[in-house]
């Protein structure tokens, strides 16, 4: 069964290939570590005509456990200001926690859930604890610890 | 036909599993025949394997675990069938007891421990100790050596009681499992102390009970019995470990495991999670390494691992490890030895093996009060002292010697009761091994599913209209 993950991602690639909803984009999926969307939200937004770069990173308990997800922060792409989103491009939703994740989400379901987390944003702010989390975190999002996530609870 | 005609999983055009997304078209054979099933009230539909995996993952995931047996996506209950006899749930409800039992004792203690000064602690821990060895060496003696007024102490017992439930705590970790009993030191330091109550006597009179070797146990020896709290002392972590290694192989032939299966067995078998506010940067930055490492070796664990020996014992230390459970059974040794010894005493009026074999002997009280102090004399002999002083080493003071060993009564009972507490708890195991393994998800019908739905291999019976 070491190969389960890669079988099911080459099903989900072949679905990609077959169409992806609009806004969502397959940038690259060479590999079955790392793949690169981009994401656009569609209509009237606060991030109308802006495209942002999301990555996925797969290790071999995939599906059993979420993918790690994240956007891609460099000199090129920056991380949407939303209160979800950290600047080092971190997002804070519970599908992507041990809690919030079952197989039953797919690298698409993903991308759709953050695709609409950004369209449905009232007010283009970064998170509270945005300074307090960023210099702290580690650089894979699955790696944060418990304290840091629950901090603007303490804050 | 009566009965509106229900399909089920095997009557799908095309089959896809909503874990690993394999499918399986009615018409194309697969080419491994593994097992569907529809365990839900939704359209979801999966592999038993895959099912069975992702349910397993989620019971040792402690923040997922209430929703385990459920459908992720309309909640239903998963309906397993499995080997689960009436031993192992009332052994999973006793496990839930203890560690509730336990989870209240940690709130207790942490209450105490936050408004107690260090004086308290040790002054907690002093009495504890008294009351351990009081426990352990039976009343008589306790008497004798320590006695209920804290003035008749020797300085040494300052030190050493405090220690004792410390070392009762440490000796529960596996840092010290191989290397310190727990109960060498209840009587580590007690053997060649001086009787409280003989040192009431002048010195002198003592140093003459000393020589002058009773007739009834003429010089206590090595091979005596029961041995000498010394030898004893040596041996019984001798013992112990004799004991483990036969102990883990039978665990291994009764779960048909490889002893690799234990190998990351954390020093502390709980994981401290009662974290303070922290400030300093640095803090933060060594809390998050940490993290990783454990991370890591979550992901180790989580890697496709489906052995079930390892996942019931997994499982079995999520549900019973908790701080207050582990402290409490530390501490609990001597009242259960103690119970355990008063035990074999009551057993031995019927068996004069088992007398002979606990050197059970009356009170020393009427002994004591009969020996006469005159007639020795002042021989200022240095051969007799140096006898004494040897046979102190050896044999602990006469007061020792003679007296009730309730000790080893007392260490016998603790041998019983540790060797009954690992078959159980082996048993537990082995049950929920045999659970895990034999666990089947049930299969139900699209019963209550709009047809219209389902991507059907024959068109539904017209009958329905």
């Amino acid at each position: 069964m070491a190969l389960a993950h890669t079988r099911r991602l080459n099903k989900e690639l072949a679905e990609i290939h077959a169409g992806t909803p609009v806004g969502i984009n397959l940038v690259n999926a060479d590999t079955f570590e790392k793949w690169l969307f981009t994401i656009e939200v569609m209509g009237t937004s606060e991030y109308e005509a802006k495209k942002f770069l999301l990555m996925f990173r797969f290790d071999n308990t995939y599906p059993i456990s979420a993918p790690a997800v994240q956007f891609v922060v460099d000199d090129t792409h920056k991380a949407p200001v939303h209160p979800h989103v950290y600047s080092n491009g971190h997002i804070c939703a519970s599908i992507l926690g041990r809690e919030g994740w079952s197989p039953v989400l797919t690298v698409i379901a993903v991308c759709i859930t953050i695709q609409s987390m950004l369209a449905s944003c009232k007010k283009k702010e970064p998170p509270l604890d945005n300074d307090r989390y960023v210099p702290r975190a580690p650089e894979n999002p699955k790696k944060v610890s418990i304290s840091l996530m629950v901090s603007p609870l303490l804050a | 036909m009566s009965e509106p005609w229900v399909p089920t999983v095997d009557d799908l055009r095309v089959k896809m599993c909503y874990i690993c997304r394999e499918e399986e078209r009615y018409d194309v054979p697969a080419q491994a025949k593994t097992k569907w099933t529809h365990p839900c009230r939704c359209t979801l539909i999966a592999h038993e394997s895959c099912l069975l995996h992702w349910i397993q993952s989620s019971q040792e995931n402690q923040t997922r675990i209430e929703r385990a047996f459920k459908c992720p996506q309309c909640g239903a209950d998963y309906e397993i069938e499995s080997d689960n006899p009436l031993m192992l749930r009332l052994l999973n409800k006793l496990n839930k007891v203890l560690t509730s039992t336990g989870k209240v004792a940690t709130l207790v203690g942490m209450g105490t421990t936050i408004f107690t000064f260090a004086t308290c602690i040790y002054l907690m821990c002093t009495s504890y100790g008294a009351w351990a060895v009081r426990e352990f060496l039976g009343q008589e003696m306790f008497d004798l050596i320590l006695t209920e007024d804290p003035t008749n102490w020797p300085w040494h017992a300052y030190l050493n009681l405090p220690l004792i439930p410390l070392s009762l705590i440490l000796s529960r970790t596996t840092l010290w499992r191989s290397t310190v009993s727990p109960i060498v030191p209840l009587f580590l330091a007690w053997p060649t102390t001086l009787p409280v109550r003989e040192k009431r006597l002048d010195p002198q009179a003592w140093l003459r009970i000393q020589r002058a070797a009773p007739p009834v146990h003429p010089l206590p020896s090595l091979m005596s019995w029961p041995p000498a709290p010394i030898v004893a002392t040596i041996f019984l972590p001798l013992v112990q470990n004799v004991y483990r290694n036969l102990f883990s192989r039978f665990h291994h032939w009764v779960l048909n495991s490889e002893p690799s299966s234990e190998l990351h067995t954390p020093i502390f078998p709980w994981r401290l999670e009662i974290r303070f506010g922290q400030d300093a940067e640095d803090a933060a930055n060594e809390e998050a390494r940490e993290e990783n490492r454990a991370n890591e070796r979550q992901n180790r664990e989580d890697d496709g691992n489906q052995d079930p020996v390892a996942a019931a014992e997994r499982f079995q230390r999520i549900s019973s490890a908790s701080v207050g459970r582990y402290i409490g059974g530390a501490l609990l040794v001597p009242r259960i030895s103690n119970f355990m010894g008063s035990l074999l005493f009551r057993l031995s009026k019927h068996s004069d093996l088992l007398r002979k074999f606990l050197a059970i002997r009356p009170p020393l009280k009427d002994k004591l009060d009969g020996f006469s102090t005159g007639e020795v004399g002042t021989v200022s002999d240095l051969g007799q002292a140096v006898k004494a002083a040897f046979r102190v080493l050896i044999g602990g003071t006469r007061t020792w010697t003679e007296a009730d060993p309730v000790w080893w009564r007392n260490s016998v009972g603790l041998g019983i009761f540790v060797v009954v507490k690992d078959c159980v708890s082996l048993l537990h195991l082995y049950l929920t091994k045999r659970e895990i393994q034999t666990r089947r998800v049930k299969n139900k019908s699209f019963k209550g599913i709009d047809i219209r739905e389902l991507d059907l291999i024959l068109p539904p019976p017209m009958t329905l209209f």
